[in-house]
């Protein structure tokens, strides 16, 4: 357990690779200083938008390669075990500005960055020899660090927003196998769900 | 007092030890019932694990106890298992024990109680059991959660071949759930009213990635699952061995069985462990563990190799002394050196344990074979001479080592390959020939076998061919290079001796000699049948002189090839009999031996000639039968041209099937066993030459069918189709030679009699007396006037022409003194053409049909004029149109008629027609011709004369025109 919390506390900070991060964050005042490790480039938002529509390509087959590997029951029960059900999802409003949206946006990436990335750990053990699941998603998993980096960046460039409160999703580390499938799944499931409304957000 | 005083010491002295022990035996605590009972659940195990105390121990002392332990399901009375547990007991201890469910302990409520009872030596017998603790309740369900539906147990582990048991629990009605596993619906029983159990016997391996088991609510679109894995059984590790090849490491191997690695179970880890040093090496590999030896010079070794996973723990072990397991390392240098065509030396190193010595084996190998095998004693350079080895031949040495102080294995072999160099062949090639004669001399093939590798010893480069005549001193050399095996001589008829000899490298074979005698004999020999045997022929021969030097039996493989694979075998001068065998045999091909004595001059002289096949076969067709002598009761079958000599067997004769619809067979035939409908009767013929067959005594006017087929040992031909044969009727028969020579003879005695009739109506009563052959005038002239003749109508002066006109309605009347024309046209059927034009009829045009004056014809007969031309009946009317120009007119009489012309006076050929008119009326027959006359139509025929030209237009004389008129009056004719 300490080992697994160590690996996910490794993931967040990769992610967050900010100071501080790995905590949730209070959004940075307005008048506090932005820096970023990196020069961002100009084109942020373009990039955030192709990397979206990225995303929102690959999820559908990062789905069904999920729940195909898990064996029967999931391929045939997909609306049973596989619906969108996450609680604590952060929530995104649409109809927000564009400082808001990117707020809601890092907070959902976030969310989904750290799950994907206990449901890669977890596939890993459960499906070892499945490597079409494992490089889909290594994939998804890198595209979304380098979103989650170009959102924080527009978000400090222009917004100067640092600091953003992140949540994060159950730990499935202690759960057992066929809850683990069906979290991962409920998951993915979402992530191809919430996704697509991004897009159209963007 | 001082005895009393003492008993009494020693009587106190007896009894404390024994009120002391008195102390100890009787003194029985009461049973102490176990206090503190708790149970608690490990689901990952579904063990129930339960934690006591025993206060109130008597003296403070370790007891040993036993405790029983009874659990039951659901309710308190339902108990599912009682046992025993037995323990040394302290003051204050926490006992603790555990107890595993089959049952997921999810699945139901358990009940725990326990009680104790002394098993300590020093308690009497009997010993009572305490009381009961309370029954301690257990109850997982309280924690599951608010989920609809839940299945236990999760993650199950189990080895293959063992039994599980499965629960979910549901919050609702349990006739919604279902459960699957693998997809497939598995049926369980209810134990309480919201859950089942379902219980799975001898579970099978199927993935490393465990398979699911879930169960779904039919409402609520709930689901929920677990999932099992399956384990292989872990095995012992099978052929443990530890050896060294250096006295520093050993290296200790095992076969391991079957990974039981699954997604939650990782391999099994494998721990080497050395009781004597105590020493411990956890395993990288699966098979295989080398083990430092220590340098404090041990010995013994004592070897546990453990390995365990999550179910089970293996463990096998193994002693040894040390140098009792050294397999040396594979010697090195390996060198072969001074390789001639029949030794080479080989060299090699070892690496040396110690002064201990070394056991090798040298090998040598060909072709696969071991063929040599040596053992020698080293210390650490060995050496060895390989001897008695083919020239030119490849060869593989190898050696291995053993450690010299204890065998315990072979190190691997070290190998090398090495050719031995090349030697002159040792043996003669094997030389025959064909001889054929040409006027003046031979043509001799010669032919060799190649030297087998044995003998060659050495690559073959070319053959050397001495020719040397006999007869004169003449000598010359050939030289022909391998791979060729046969040269043509072209030779005189002289004798001649030739030598052959193989050469190679290193130098040349003997020869081998053969003679070609000049004069061959002709001995006329007869072939003699030979039965082979699948795929040889044992043939045997009468010697015919003493002082032969051996015999060749030569044969063709190919014996229906033109290049025949000329075979031979030579046999030595004892022997009488051999066995020829070749693959190339085949079934069904003749095959031709021919046998030849060697005399001690080399001379081959042919001694006998064998036939035979290695397998005959029934003929391939079947002869061509034709008949002949067809009568109503037999008839002739022939097959001249059938070929015996071309057949896959000896023929031996000849079938002859015939069928009929009678029942019985014809004399010479039998019947044969019906197999099928096409049976019938059969005759054997066994002359193979007998290439006729006449069948008789048959019914006439019958059908008959008929079969022939050559045999051999092998049997018939193949089936082919019966020919059908009718016999005539013998009636008819009868008839045909009858009935037509009469009609024959009734036509020929027609035909005389028709002839005999002309010549009796001309002699008798012709319709014109011919007065030159009228019997009266022979008669008057004999008896009355030798000087009385007949008119000559030559010597006539015709001096008038009477043309009469006859009405057309009287041509019917002059038939009274005349024939009828018909009758007239039957009794001279002749047609004659309009020959030759008039004046009156200029253009001539048209063929005109006119029937003969007689009158006429017979006095221009008798004149000898030819004016018009018979025309045989048979001359078709199609020739008429060609008739008509002068030309052909000519060449018509020309050609039927050269005899009558010639026989026309020269001065008489002039004659023509004066008369062919013919009045056209053709449908006025009662009246007059008013009009002129014009071209004759043919409607009417008017009477005919010959009037002489030239000199004869002159006005004829009044006797003629007499004569004319009376001759007119007989014979008149229409056309």
């Amino acid at each position: 357990m300490k080992v697994l919390a160590a690996g996910i506390l490794s993931l967040l900070l990769v992610l967050h690779w900010k100071h501080g991060a790995g905590s949730p964050l209070p959004i940075t005042p307005d008048n506090a200083t932005c820096t970023t490790r990196h020069p961002c480039p100009s084109n942020l938002m373009t990039q955030i938008r192709n990397q979206l529509l990225q995303l929102n390509s690959s999820a559908s087959a990062l789905f069904i390669a999920y729940y195909t590997a898990q064996g029967e029951p999931f391929p045939s029960n997909v609306d049973k075990l596989c619906g969108p059900n996450v609680t604590d999802f952060p929530t995104f409003h649409a109809d927000g500005t564009e400082k808001d949206k990117l707020v809601d946006l890092y907070r959902i990436i976030a969310y989904l960055g750290a799950s994907l990335g206990n449901i890669t750990r977890d596939q890993k053990a459960l499906n070892p020899k499945d490597q079409n699941l494992h490089s889909k998603l290594s994939s998804t998993a890198d595209t979304m660090r380098g979103l989650l980096s170009n959102v924080l960046c527009r978000l400090c460039n222009k917004y100067h927003v640092s600091h953003v409160d992140v949540s994060y999703g159950p730990d499935t580390s202690g759960k057992d196998v066929f809850q683990k499938k069906k979290l991962g799944c409920q998951l993915l499931g979402k992530y191809k769900q919430v996704i697509a409304e991004l897009v159209q957000a963007f | 007092m001082a005895l009393f005083a003492a008993l009494q010491t020693t009587f106190l002295l007896v009894l404390l030890p024994l009120g002391t022990y008195q102390r100890k035996v009787l003194s029985e605590p009461r049973p102490l019932t176990p206090e503190s009972l708790e149970v608690s659940i490990n689901s990952t195990c579904q063990c129930l694990h339960l934690q006591w105390s025993i206060h109130s121990l008597p003296h403070h002392q370790e007891l040993q106890m036993i405790f029983q332990i009874q659990i039951s399901r659901i309710t308190t009375s339902s108990v599912v298992w009682v046992g025993n547990y037995s323990t040394t007991v302290k003051e204050n201890q926490i006992l603790q024990w555990s107890w595993e469910s089959e049952l997921p302990l999810e699945c139901a409520t358990h009940f725990v109680r326990i009680r104790s009872v002394m098993d300590d030596a020093r308690f009497p017998k009997p010993r009572s059991w305490s009381k009961w603790s309370s029954w301690e309740e257990v109850d997982a369900q309280d924690s599951l959660g608010h989920n609809a539906l839940f299945v236990f147990p999760k993650d199950k582990l189990v080895e293959e071949g063992s039994s599980v048991t499965f629960c979910y629990v549901s919050r609702s009605n349990l006739n919604n759930v279902s459960c699957y596993l693998d997809g497939e619906q598995i049926h369980g029983e209810q134990l309480t009213p919201n859950v089942s159990t379902f219980h799975l016997s001898h579970v099978r391996y199927k993935r490393t990635t465990g398979t699911n088991i879930y169960c779904e609510m039919k409402q609520g679109r709930k689901l929920a699952g677990t999932v099992l894995y399956v384990s292989k059984v872990l095995e012992e590790p099978k052929n443990f061995s530890c050896e060294t090849q250096d006295l520093k490491t050993l290296k200790c191997t095992w076969d391991p069985g079957s990974d039981t690695a699954l997604t939650i179970q990782p391999s099994s880890n494998y721990t080497l462990f050395e009781s004597f040093s105590q020493k411990k090496k956890v395993c990288e590999d699966r098979n295989w563990c080398s083990w430092q030896v220590t340098q404090d010079s041990q010995e013994m070794y004592n070897f546990t190799l453990m390995t365990e996973n999550y179910l089970r723990k293996r463990s096998v072990n193994l002693v040894f002394k040390l140098t009792h397991r050294v397999r040396p390392m594979t010697p090195l240098n390996f060198i072969l050196e001074n390789i001639n065509s029949r030794n080479a030396t080989v060299t090699w190193k070892v690496r040396p344990i110690g002064n201990s010595t070394f056991q090798c084996q040298v090998e040598l190998h060909h072709d696969g074979q071991v063929i040599q095998q040596n053992n020698v004693f080293i210390k650490v350079n060995g050496k060895y001479l390989l001897s008695e080895m083919e020239p030119d031949t490849h060869y593989l040495a190898r050696v291995r080592c053993a450690y010299g102080n204890h065998f315990w294995k072979w190190s691997e072999w070290i190998d090398q390959k090495f050719t031995t160099l090349e030697a002159a062949p040792s043996v003669a090639p094997d030389v025959w020939r064909n001889v054929r004669s040409l006027p003046g001399g031979y043509d001799v093939t010669l032919f060799w076998k190649p030297l087998s590798k044995s003998h060659a010893n050495g690559e073959i480069l070319f053959y050397n061919i001495a020719v040397e005549s006999l007869d004169k001193s003449s000598k010359f050399n050939l030289s022909i290079p391998a791979p060729h095996n046969d040269t043509k001589l072209t030779l005189n008829k002289y004798s001649y001796q030739i030598h052959v000899t193989a050469n190679n490298s290193m130098g040349t074979s003997p020869a081998s000699v053969i003679v070609i005698p000049g004069e061959p004999g002709h001995k006329e020999i007869e072939e003699e049948r030979v039965k082979g045997t699948e795929n040889r022929f044992s043939l045997s021969w009468e010697p015919q002189s003493r002082d032969a030097i051996g015999y060749v039996v030569e044969w063709c493989d190919h014996p229906q090839d033109p290049l025949c694979g000329l075979q031979w075998q030579k046999l030595g001068p004892n022997t009488t009999s051999t066995v020829i065998s070749s693959d190339a045999f085949e079934q069904g091909v003749r095959y031709n031996f021919r046998i030849y004595e060697i005399s001690p001059g080399w001379i081959a002289s042919l001694l006998e000639k064998k036939t035979g096949y290695s397998q005959e076969l029934p003929p391939s067709d079947n002869p061509q039968v034709t008949t002949s002598s067809l009568t109503s009761h037999s008839f002739t079958l022939n097959w001249k041209d059938y070929s015996t000599e071309s057949q896959p067997g000896f023929i031996r004769g000849y079938n002859v099937y015939l069928k009929s619809k009678m029942e019985q067979c014809t004399s010479g035939f039998e019947r044969i066993t019906p197999s099928d409908d096409s049976a019938g009767c059969r005759h054997k013929i066994d002359n193979p030459e007998q290439k006729t067959f006449h069948v008789e005594n048959l019914e006439p006017a019958s059908s008959y069918e008929f079969f022939v087929t050559a045999y051999t040992s092998a049997g018939d031909g193949p089936n082919g189709t019966f020919t059908k044969v009718t016999t005539p009727d013998e009636y008819t028969r009868m008839l045909t030679h009858i009935v037509v020579p009469v009609i024959l003879c009734i036509l020929l005695i027609t035909v005389l009699f028709y002839f005999q009739i002309q010549w009796m109506k001309e002699k008798c009563y012709p319709d014109i007396p011919d007065p030159y052959k009228s019997s009266v005038l022979s008669l008057i002239k004999s008896k009355e006037n030798t000087h009385l003749t007949i008119m000559n109508l030559k010597d006539c002066i015709p001096d008038a022409i009477e043309v009469v006109n006859k009405p057309e309605g009287s041509r019917t009347q002059p038939l009274g003194t005349g024939k009828p024309l018909t009758e007239t046209e039957l009794t001279k059927p002749a047609t004659y053409l309009y020959l030759l034009p008039t004046q009156e009829n200029p253009s001539g045009s048209g063929p005109c049909i006119c029937f003969e004056n007689f009158t006429y014809n017979q006095a221009a007969s008798d004149l000898g004029s030819s004016g018009h031309v018979p025309v045989p009946p048979s001359t078709p009317p199609s020739q008429l149109g060609l008739l008509y120009s002068p030309e052909n007119l000519l060449k018509a009489l020309e050609k039927y008629y050269t005899n009558s012309l010639g026989e026309i006076p020269a001065g008489e050929t002039h004659l023509n027609y004066v008369s062919q008119l013919a009045s056209p009326m053709p449908g006025d027959k009662d009246s007059l011709p008013t009009d002129p006359p014009v071209q004759a139509q043919c409607s009417e025929y008017k009477m005919q004369m010959a009037v002489p030209l030239g000199p004869a237009s002159s006005p004829p004389s009044e006797d003629t025109s007499l004569s004319s008129t009376a001759i007119l009056d007989q014979g008149e004719h229409y056309c």
